[in-house]
């Protein structure tokens, strides 16, 4: 085990050049225009793989961007098999949008690496290759390794869903693991168990035929923006509950014993609410603490609004239309379909009849939850362990990785998510980063974790 | 010297030439980046003015975009004196808002000239323009003086005009002012407003979390700025329709029974309006008819709203701000400043804890009332009747022209409203367009009223 450790160590410069490497690569899986970057940086890997000696490696070509699968079965037909998950897409990003510098030239500074997907996920991808290069290099590995990159996480994983559908027989493995996600805190690690699932929508209302002169028919025409402003106030509660009729119907209660489990996370949680979100006060479900709202209770959120002349200057226009996107996080054991369904018929039924109003569902990923109690779920506690110097608290995570629930629906292997960043890192947002110590703990805690697993195999 | 009328005719076809030049130029006072197409159309009124005779003729430095002033002092000093007021300047176009050929290349199409700013004002500045050079032709006379004032910023409020008036009261020195920058309800019917709304624009920015957050990381614990944006939106009016802004409609002078009776005759059915408007149904204060609320209430108007991801595909963000674009229309006796403090302060005060807003009053102008017994719209009336073989119904007009009040105030001069285009001409919206016939009666309406008035004055 030292020689592996010993390997990461003289190799963590080589290591961050190559995650700089792929960070500069905009594979931006939501906007058509990067499907040539998407492509790029699945080459990128498939070498990378190569290189490393992975025997089997493949571009596997999709409806979608490409899946990068490889595997490594020198462990032996006794030894287990883990199946891990990570994706190489990242989310749209623009130097206007905030970022301090360009997002697609990974800049270092301070110990952490800021560029778009250095938390999400590329530094979790990289962790899963260097891990799996250094305990090749070292002839060290100890169970059998496949890999399963995906290109279209950002954009709602439909390949994914089709690809472990129908692969069934060659994913096979004993544990999978999906590194996706972040910690709650740099210094205090955890694992996540629960995530939520999201159904995005657009809701379109529309009154006048064209664009009016505000003045020639301001105070006659109800202003589609000031209705749709109407209809989005009605879907909360002034208690910060969702409103629409049966959205709770499904969830699944927290039980005491897991209210207590959750709450031990609940400082760090709420410091890194303070540090992160900063809003002027916290907000939201009056009953549920901030762990509870952000990880255990499903959600509705308004994504973005365009309506009208909202550039620069004044135009002093009553517009045809407005538009707000629209999604809701869900947890076990709601369906993402039905939660729509309730949406737009509540939305349907509360347009007033000065104006038209059409919901349209845009994408659909269920919730997951993973057994917090499992043997792979041991050996995951122990890798931190070993790795952090501290035991890892559970927490539900309020992101969503679709792919959990058709993995878990196709497979049936015991699972775990892992994840080696800090959930500070403005993940979807401006200036992105990674920290780079957490990152090589990451690597460290993937050697360990594999060594867990066989020895629990064997044991 | 030929009869100004036969001239008129004579060279109309070159006039619809030089409209179209004028109309190609895309002077958005709006947008800074117009700031150079804005001088190209000051340049060409400066060239044309020349050509056809006036003296005196300057793009006047205002601060802001120029006011081309020209004038003609021929008919001596017991003649009248007219100021003709129109602006140069249009609102923002690009075909994608729904036009159906090129906002800045003119056609005609079934008699119509489709182009932005063909009604709203360049349209009707060529008209007093054309007038004008029929008058000059040939060594021809005035009966009036003439002095033209067209300014670049109307479609910005007017920002620098009334300091430049204030400080060029002397060469404004005139009896009537007149200005065409108005509509009339059918081609038939002519008709004078003598009520304009006045304006005051206020831009609203809600500020959330320090960042834009990922949605799934933190939705359900921060209140979502465009939620909350929707939410202040959706309190500024009661449910029935009225301003909830405390005291808004303090100072409204009321509608006495004599003015709504003749405002009657022009009233809106409420399937004339759907026609017009393509809305399914109208909407707004209650106890006022349509016509009423256009003209003669004030209005509080979102012209637009936005904020977070609003391109195609999704962006699963919680975004830092959102804002919206706010216009009031006023009517008589209600001054801007004080409106735009009130919903200010209303802003603030119903913001909730969990956000914050920043509220920013942009240019206002007051209302304006004409008293329909002057000589000069007595001469106004009489031209009408001659151009058009119809007495003019009188109007309250939903728009603003901010500089009519500076008029008023600042040059003690009657306003007169001749408006020769239509009201549902699609004035700031795409598709706006200008008659070929109600131009050339405009031409010919604007020589009568120069002689009714020249016959009238002094009184």
């Amino acid at each position: 085990m030292n020689t592996d450790i010993d390997y990461v160590n003289k190799h963590a410069e080589a290591f961050k050049e190559q995650l700089k490497e792929l960070l500069a690569i905009p594979s931006v899986s939501t906007t058509p225009e990067h499907q040539a970057d998407v492509e790029r940086a699945a080459a990128w890997l498939a070498a990378d793989m190569g290189r490393i000696g992975f025997e089997t490696v493949e571009v596997i070509q999709t409806h979608y961007h490409p899946i990068v699968y490889a595997e490594w079965m020198g462990a032996g037909e006794n030894a287990p098999t883990v199946l891990v998950y990570c994706h190489y897409d990242v989310q749209p990003a623009e130097i206007a949008d905030g970022w301090h510098t360009d997002p697609f030239v990974p800049t270092e500074k301070d110990g952490k690496i800021f560029a778009r997907g250095a938390i999400d996920s590329k530094s979790n991808v990289m962790a899963q290759l260097k891990a799996a290069e250094t305990l090749l290099a070292t002839a060290n590995c100890p169970v059998n390794i496949k890999l399963m990159f995906e290109g279209d996480e950002e954009s709602a994983s439909e390949a994914m869903t089709e690809f472990v559908t129908n692969n069934r027989e060659r994913l096979k493995a004993d544990v999978v693991v999906i590194c996706d996600g972040s910690m709650s805190d740099r210094e205090q690690p955890d694992i996540a168990y629960g995530l939520r699932g999201v159904v995005s929508m657009e809701v379109e209302v529309w009154g006048p035929q064209q664009d009016l002169h505000s003045g020639h028919y301001g105070g006659t025409v109800h202003n589609p923006i000031q209705a749709l402003a109407e209809i989005i106030t009605q879907l909360h509660n002034p208690d910060g509950s969702v409103s629409v009729p049966g959205f709770y119907d499904d969830v699944l209660p927290l039980d005491e014993e897991e209210r207590a489990e959750l709450e031990k996370a609940l400082p760090w949680i709420e410091t890194e609410w303070k540090t992160v979100a900063n809003a002027p006060k916290q907000w939201g479900e009056a009953q549920y603490n901030l762990h509870e709202r952000i990880g255990a209770r499903p959600t509705l959120e308004i994504n973005g609004i365009r309506g009208g002349f909202a550039a620069e200057g004044f135009k002093t226009v009553l517009p045809q239309k407005a538009l707000a996107k629209i999604s809701c996080r869900l947890v076990a054991n709601q369906k993402s379909v039905p939660i729509y369904e309730k949406l737009r018929d509540y939305v349907a039924q509360i347009t007033p009849p000065t104006v038209r109003s059409e919901t349209r569902l845009l994408s659909t990923g269920e919730p997951a939850i993973i057994d917090r109690h499992s043997p792979a779920m041991q050996a995951a506690i122990r890798a931190i362990e070993r790795s952090w110097d501290k035991r890892p608290f559970f927490v539900r995570e309020g992101g969503s990785i679709p792919v959990i629930v058709d993995i878990q629906r196709e497979l049936g292997a015991p699972m775990v998510l892992l994840s080696f960043g800090y959930k500070g890192c403005a993940a979807h947002g401006p200036n992105e980063h990674v920290y780079l110590d957490m990152w090589y703990r990451g690597i460290q805690t993937m050697i360990y974790f594999y060594d867990e697993i066989a020895k629990g195999h064997s044991a | 010297m030929t009869n100004p009328h036969e001239y008129v005719d004579e060279h109309f076809n070159r006039f619809m030439e030089q409209l179209y030049d004028l109309l190609r130029i895309p002077s958005i006072s709006t947008s800074p980046e117009r700031a150079g197409d804005v001088q190209r159309a000051a340049a060409w009124l400066v060239e044309d003015m020349k050509r056809i005779g006036l003296q005196n003729v300057e793009a006047l430095d205002t601060g802001g975009h120029p006011v081309v002033f020209g004038e003609w002092l021929g008919a001596g000093e017991d003649a009248p004196t007219i100021l003709i007021y129109g602006h140069y300047d249009v609102q923002p176009a690009v075909i994608e808002d729904g036009w159906n050929s090129d906002p800045f290349e003119p056609v005609e199409h079934g008699g119509r000239i489709y182009a932005r700013g063909s009604s709203d004002d360049k349209g009707q500045v060529v008209v007093h323009l054309k007038a004008t050079e029929a008058l000059l032709a040939n060594g021809g006379k005035s009966p009036v003086n003439l002095k033209f004032l067209i300014e670049g910023e109307e479609e910005s409020g007017s920002i620098h005009l009334g300091d430049f008036v204030s400080a060029n009261v002397e060469r404004l020195k005139a009896d009537v002012c007149v200005i065409s920058d108005s509509g009339m309800p059918t081609e038939d019917q002519p008709s004078i407003v003598y009520a304009l709304r006045g304006m005051i624009g206020i831009e609203l920015d809600v500020y959330g979390p320090a960042n834009d957050m990922h949605s799934g990381s933190y939705g359900g614990a921060v209140h979502n700025p465009l939620q909350a944006l929707a939410e202040i939106i959706a309190r500024l009016h009661t449910p029935d329709g009225r301003v909830a802004v405390p005291g808004f409609y303090d100072d409204v002078l009321p509608l006495s029974e004599t003015e709504r009776d003749e405002l009657s005759k022009t009233a809106w059915t409420e399937d004339g309006w759907r026609q017009v408007t393509g809305a399914p149904q109208s909407w707004g204060e209650p106890g006022f008819a349509i016509h009423e609320r256009t003209g003669a209430r004030p209005t509080l108007e979102i012209n637009g709203m936005a904020g977070g991801f609003f391109e195609t595909g999704l962006k699963a963000v919680l975004p830092a701000k959102a804002w919206a674009k706010i216009s009031c229309r006023l009517v008589a006796n209600q001054d801007p400043e004080t409106i735009g403090e009130l919903v200010k302060d209303y802003i603030l005060d119903i913001t909730p804890a969990t956000v914050r807003s920043e509220v920013r009053l942009m240019g206002g102008s007051g209302a304006a009332f004409v008293d329909i017994q002057t000589p000069a719209m007595q001469a106004a009336i009489a031209a009408y009747e001659r151009g058009w073989g119809n007495r003019p119904i009188f109007m309250r007009e939903g728009g603003s022209i901010p500089v009519v009040a500076d008029f008023q105030e600042e040059l003690d001069l009657p306003v007169i409203l001749m408006g020769f285009t239509l009201n549902n001409d699609g004035a700031h919206g795409p598709n706006e367009h200008f008659s070929v016939e109600m131009f050339r009666k405009g031409i010919h309406t604007t020589l009568y009223f120069y002689e009714e008035i020249a016959r009238r004055e002094p009184t």
